[in-house]
């Protein structure tokens, strides 16, 4: 540094010369009571809740500054908002690729009670009940990737079944 | 024209004195700021005395004009008073109110679109005779027949060139006579940006003024 010191002598010689630039006369006398005069006739008593984030926020004010006064700041910064915001949509609509949860048990039998033909009791109605349609749901099988999360649960299937009512023939 | 007269050794006019000599010892600057703060505005009006001369010359010499820099200055103080209630002492007010201020000119002028108009305060009567000067012009300065106006004009036009962060830092350390640890706190960066910041900000005046100095 002292070489840079000695480099830069005549520099810090020229730019000593401004410390003898000098308000007018008698400038600082009144200096304070103007501002003292100011804040009584509540000047700057509303400070905006933008210049109190500003303050607690330094580098939001940067920020801020610099989209103001550069127009390609505020360009570049607004197409990389709406990229961001197409890049969330498109991602949230793509289906996810691994199991969220891997451990969930399919539930096989469907607690569903009809009444059942001539037996008279009340007997939970499973998958086979119907004639099979559900396939064995292996839980802890990984789903495809076609799948995805819906691949964890059992898918339901239609199949022709005949039911008897009681009394009829 | 300036005679080159014999170096006198005298103290540098509008030097920073330091926040902890005796007239800003930090227990008075502290009472201050607790009285102000509970909205004692003789008290502020001792704080405001105090600095007024310090914040006013850092940004006029950042605006190099003089209405601009009044303008600023008294804003800088208005804000600062309304917004003590959120200083929480971990600086001295002295480095606070200096933030305050630079953050305000920074930003005034970044959004100042036109050239800037300089309007320049008018040198003290020691100007000719301040060692410094006399020891520049006599010996090393190519153009010796220059005269003290056209040197501030030129200075300050130099001055205008740089950005804002490195004649900041030119301004507090070489004209206000700053630390480099001050204005590293002033400016919320480390020593070394400082440092690198003062490097290149001479650099470009060296050549921009390369035919003032040698």
């Amino acid at each position: 540094m002292s070489q840079d010191s000695h480099e830069f002598e005549s520099l810090r010689r020229l730019l000593a010369l401004k410390r003898h630039e000098q308000p007018p006369p008698g400038y600082f006398e009144h200096f304070s009571g103007e501002v003292i005069a100011r804040i009584k006739a509540g000047e700057g008593a509303h400070e905006s809740a933008m210049e109190r984030l500003f303050w607690d926020a330094p580098w939001l004010q940067r920020l801020w500054a610099a989209l103001e006064t550069k127009p390609i700041m505020a360009g570049a910064f607004g197409a990389a908002v709406c990229a961001l915001l197409v890049g969330s949509v498109v991602l949230s609509e793509r289906p996810e690729t691994q199991p969220l949860v891997s451990g969930l048990t399919a539930t096989t039998a469907i607690p569903v009670q009809l009444a059942n033909n001539g037996a008279g009791t009340d007997q939970p109605m499973t998958a086979s009940t119907f004639g099979e349609s559900v396939p064995a749901a292996d839980s802890t099988a990984p789903a495809s990737a076609a799948d995805g999360i819906f691949g964890l649960v059992p898918r339901p299937t239609a199949t022709l079944t005949t039911l008897t009512l009681p009394g009829s023939n | 024209m300036i005679m080159a007269e014999e170096p006198r050794r005298k103290p540098p006019q509008q030097l920073p004195e330091e926040p902890s000599s005796a007239e800003s010892s930090p227990t008075d600057e502290s009472e201050l700021v607790q009285r102000a703060r509970k909205g004692d505005l003789p008290a502020y009006d001792e704080l405001v005395r105090r600095y007024q001369e310090r914040i006013y010359a850092t940004v006029y010499h950042m605006t190099a004009n003089h209405e601009d820099a009044n303008d600023l200055a008294q804003e800088a103080f208005i804000k600062a008073f309304h917004a003590l209630k959120t200083f929480k002492g971990g600086s001295s007010f002295y480095t606070w109110i200096y933030r305050i201020a630079v953050n305000k000119t920074i930003n005034f002028l970044k959004q100042r679109k036109h050239k800037p108009q300089m309007s320049l305060d008018d040198l003290d009567f020691n100007a000719e005779h301040d060692p410094d000067f006399v020891a520049l012009i006599s010996d090393k300065t190519p153009r010796r027949d220059v005269g003290l106006t056209e040197l501030q004009e030129k200075l300050n036009a130099a001055l205008q060139r740089l950005s804002e962060p490195h004649r900041l830092v030119v301004t507090l350390h070489d004209v206000q006579g700053l630390s480099h640890e001050e204005i590293a706190k002033i400016m919320h960066c480390n020593i070394g940006t400082v440092r690198s910041r003062l490097f290149y900000a001479r650099q470009q005046l060296q050549a921009y003024l390369s035919d003032y100095v040698k």
